[in-house]
């Protein structure tokens, strides 16, 4: 199919879609038409993907449609502002809004040759996007009625939130396809208008009070965006990413680079901005699940984008010193998380900040890294946060202390979540693989900067470790006494969500080697020298070899004859050693002085006395903001 | 790789629980020489192996015979890699998975006892995995390799190049071998607070394969130690044999410190003695 056509229907689509879902009332009808978009849109990423890229500019009624649009947003970002009382939002959006306006109407704006390009990056974000948000919306069929269900609502509000949802994918699509900078733009503020939306779906005050966070936050990518436009425009003439991107160095034009490098921050939740991520948690699960694993890298996106252009400068070590900083600190505030899904929140902003830090260090080796940890972690965290949210509305609890033993329970989410657990942080899955050559890369630079970065590279994988551990760890209590479920019903929708993630975590895993050979090297080779050839399915760094299939057999041997050895030999249960007796027909329980009866009782581990949730906090945003004056200081002198 | 090395990197994976086993019986041999006893014979802890694997099985969960079997399984993987001259990340790694079968193991158990030996023994692991990926980069950026193989090639000993990250390893083989004063998450005698952590509620068989597991561990960590003087395998496996007795003999003239107290040893020193032997090489000009 014409590429231009693949590209209007993974934007239009979404549109329409959702508009109609707004309109439509009819469960059975919407959900019918949700799951064909769906499945529409998986198919036209893929073509878009095989089919290679495309340049040109869309119909002139298109640009002024998404001016009128983009006033129109403004003007209800103002609007928003005013009705939740926050100055602040009020405030970002008026410096969006005059800007703008000034650039549009006085200056007339840059003209842009090619308004849309897209290349072999824009056709493998399009096809996480679409792939990963469109099994998400199938799963957020199931996940919608029994949230409903759990919280009682009396009028659905289902509509609502998935018109955002798939508006979502819509504008995520456009933002990757833009070369405009102003189109870019809008896309991202549409994001950043779906992410305020979704937040504060429950009503609840805790979600208003979040999605307002969310809300100026977004906001503050949005003006760094804006400012990014007029450095475009005063150092080149031009708001179009290919000649910014080709331009020769100056000043202003750097501090565009450093305007966009903001903007990722905000949007990958980085040091200062972590809030709203965690705060976006409060959300029915679908936001979540999709903004992890695939609403964040827009920010990844933007940064890959523009990393070529700055290599080179010290800017670019910049961006890597706050990944690298974000991901030891948030791994750490990780182990102290009661709360599974803040848990996740923690681990996606810190791998996002691993990722960063891989963009940053700007060689092949680092990119190739980069865009690796980006494709193997949306596919493996949205596996391990569907798992979750099943979890989370059966047991009626946000937390992991109520976790106890839910292998028992909840055999098969648990089976599938503690797969997923795997996938995030144990070979022979795709992230430790990314997570390996990111290893190799700050390695391989001059020992000092990789040094520095590397300390906080290995005490934050070593955080994730332990934090992913404990929590499988936890979820397996199963003594013998527990009363165990054979098998939990899930909704054909469910099935259909984790069953498709786990597949493709499995395939793209295995052939980790097709998947850096074919979809990485590709993109990476248009900017650098390649760095990790693929001989005979492993990974070949020059200095070091990822055995990746002779791996996977060992390990599924390792299964196999395990299971065999536990099936040969077997045994009966007994109950654990409590130090004394153990009272009979109860669980866990044991008889002390005077025969008094005592339940034990283990929790997690949370360090919660070594950890200081709100001291890290402070300390992080004021790392933070000195990292983005850092930002801009570099820059400037 | 031609057959016969082939044959002799699979023999010598495979051998590591064997090497293991003869040295914990020297360990309970020098270590009751040091507390004026005569020691049980060499070949002992074989013994008991043997003993156990032959008792009733009983289980404390349905989850202990498989991890028990993932914790060997594993712990030979990483042998494996070693052998077979691969990527030094990737053993860590893989031994990650033993040690995390090991502790859920633990937990599946819900006993008091496990339980504590299962949360220290994650803060064990994240004790000394920073500081032994760590030592692995020091090695990286004097050899240019990551693998096994690399260092061979280097051709230097690489203690004459990074003693201080050696020092540092030292201090990994403490804990990962669970000697004082670092034995916090199970030892091989009980404590009184956590009876035998960790290995609590394994028995019969389910012990038999930790136990050797647990020799297959050290002896891949033994056989790393060597590396630092890979031109002559000799010399490489006196410096590895010198290390194991001085962790048994820092195990029998230092108590148990805390958790916190480990932690914070590990890293102050560890960190410290690799990046200044980093620090120093690259102002010498040579990295």
């Amino acid at each position: 199919m014409n590429p231009q056509t693949l590209i209007a229907v993974n934007i239009g689509l979404p549109v329409v879609v959702a508009l109609a879902s707004l309109v439509l009332n009819d469960k059975k009808v919407r959900s019918a038409i949700i799951s064909l978009s769906a499945l529409f849109l998986i198919s036209s990423s893929i073509l878009l993907y095989t089919g290679g890229g495309v340049v040109f500019s869309p119909a002139p009624v298109y640009e002024t449609a998404v001016l009128v649009l983009d006033f129109a947003l403004l003007g209800y970002f103002l609007y928003l502002g005013y009705k939740t009382r926050s100055p602040l939002v009020l405030g970002l959006a008026l410096l969006q809004l005059l800007p703008i306006a000034y650039f549009e109407f006085v200056l007339k704006g840059a003209h842009v040759e090619h308004i849309i390009v897209v290349d072999s990056l824009s056709t493998l974000l399009t096809l996480i996007i679409n792939v990963v948000g469109g099994v998400i919306l199938i799963y957020t069929l199931s996940y919608m009625d029994e949230h409903e269900h759990r919280l009682k609502v009396e009028r659905s509000r289902q509509n609502q939130f998935f018109f955002y949802m798939v508006l979502l994918l819509g504008a995520m699509n456009g933002l990757v396809y833009s070369n405009s900078l102003y189109w870019l733009y809008f896309f991202w503020e549409v994001t950043t208008l779906c992410c305020y939306a979704l937040i504060r779906h429950d009503a609840t005050e805790e979600a208003e009070r979040n999605a307002v966070t969310a809300l100026w936050m977004g906001l503050v990518g949005g003006v760094g965006l804006v400012a990014a436009m007029y450095a475009g425009y005063y150092s080149v003439h031009s708001i179009a990413l290919t000649e910014l991107i080709a331009a020769p160095h100056s000043q202003v034009l750097l501090i565009g680079f450093a305007l966009m490098a903001l903007a990722a921050f905000t949007k990958t939740a980085q040091f200062p901005f972590h809030k709203w991520l965690l705060g976006a948690m409060v959300a029915p699960t679908p936001f979540p699940l999709i903004d992890s694993s695939s609403m964040v890298i827009a920010g990844v996106y933007l940064m890959l984008r523009i990393a070529p252009a700055i290599q080179g400068t010290t800017l670019t070590y910049v961006v890597a010193a706050m990944g690298a900083v974000t991901f030891a600190v948030t791994s750490f505030q990780a182990i102290r998380e009661n709360v599974a899904k803040r848990v996740l929140a923690y681990s996606t902003i810190g791998n996002m900040g691993l990722i960063l830090l891989c963009i940053g260090l700007n060689t092949g080796l680092s990119y190739t890294a980069a865009l690796a940890l980006m494709f193997f972690h949306s596919v493996a965290k949205g596996l391990l946060f569907m798992g979750v949210g099943i979890v989370e509305n059966r047991l009626d609890s946000r937390h992991i202390r109520d976790w106890e033993g839910l292998l028992g329970k909840m055999p098969l989410v648990s089976k599938v979540m503690i797969l997923g657990m795997v996938a995030m942080f144990l070979p022979p899955f795709g992230m430790l693989l990314g997570k390996w050559v990111a290893v190799d890369a700050v390695a391989s630079m001059p020992s000092l900067l990789g040094v520095p970065l590397m300390v906080l590279v290995v005490l934050g994988s070593a955080a994730t470790t332990f934090y992913y551990a404990k929590w499988l760890g936890f979820m397996t209590v199963l003594p013998n006494t527990l009363e165990r479920s054979k098998t939990e019903s899930l909704k054909a929708p469910y099935k259909l969500g984790l069953y498709t993630l786990l597949g493709l975590n499995i395939l793209v895993s295995m052939g980790a080697a097709l998947v850096i050979g074919e979809i990485v090297n590709p993109i990476m080779l248009v900017h650098y020298p390649q760095a990790v050839t693929t001989p005979a399915l492993a990974l070949d760094l020059s200095f070091t070899t990822f055995p990746v299939l002779p791996l996977w057999l060992a390990v599924i041997s390792v299964m196999i004859i395990g299971t065999m050895v536990a099936k040969g030999k077997g045994g009966a249960l007994s109950p654990p050693y409590l130090g004394g007796e153990n009272v009979e027909g109860k669980p866990v329980t044991f008889r002390t002085t005077a025969d008094s009866e005592v339940a034990v009782n283990v929790s997690g581990v949370y360090l919660t006395s070594y950890i200081d949730e709100d001291r890290i906090d402070r300390l992080s945003v004021g790392v933070g903001i000195l990292i983005i004056a850092l930002l801009f200081l570099v820059v400037i002198i | 790789m031609d057959a016969a090395s082939t044959l002799i990197s699979l023999g010598l994976a495979l051998a590591t629980p064997i090497i293991g086993g003869v040295l914990a019986g020297f360990d309970r041999k020098l270590t009751a020489r040091m507390q004026e006893r005569v020691g049980p014979p060499l070949l002992q802890p074989f013994y008991d192996v043997i003993k156990l694997w032959a008792k009733k099985p009983m289980i404390a969960s349905s989850l202990q015979p498989v991890l028990a079997f993932g914790y060997l399984g594993f712990a030979l993987i990483a042998a494996g890699l070693v052998t077979f001259r691969q990527d030094l990340l990737l053993v860590l790694f893989v031994t990650a998975i033993a040690d995390i079968c090991l502790t859920v193991a633990a937990l599946s158990a819900k006993s008091p006892y496990s339980y504590l030996g299962a949360r220290r023994e994650f803060l064990s692991m994240l004790s000394y995995e920073p500081v032994m990926l760590l030592a692995y980069v020091a090695i990286f950026l004097v050899t240019g390799s990551f693998t096994v193989q690399g260092v061979l090639d280097y051709g230097m000993p690489l203690l004459l190049v990074i003693p201080a990250a050696l020092v540092a390893l030292q201090l990994v083989l403490v804990v990962e071998m669970k000697k004082s004063p670092f034995d916090v998450s199970g030892s091989g005698h009980a404590h009184q607070e956590l009876v035998r952590g960790v290995y609590t509620e394994l028995s019969g068989y389910t012990m038999a394969l930790v136990e050797v597991g647990h020799w297959a561990k050290v002896a891949t960590t033994l056989m790393i130690l060597s590396l630092f003087w890979a031109p002559n395998p000799v010399i490489g496996a006196a410096i590895a044999l010198a290390m194991f007795v001085v962790t048994l003999v820092i195990d029998n003239s230092y108590p148990r410190l805390t958790w916190q107290k480990m932690l914070r040893t590990t890293w102050a020193l560890g960190f410290t003695l690799i990046v200044l032997n980093i620090a120093f090489l690259a102002l010498g000009g040579v990295i």
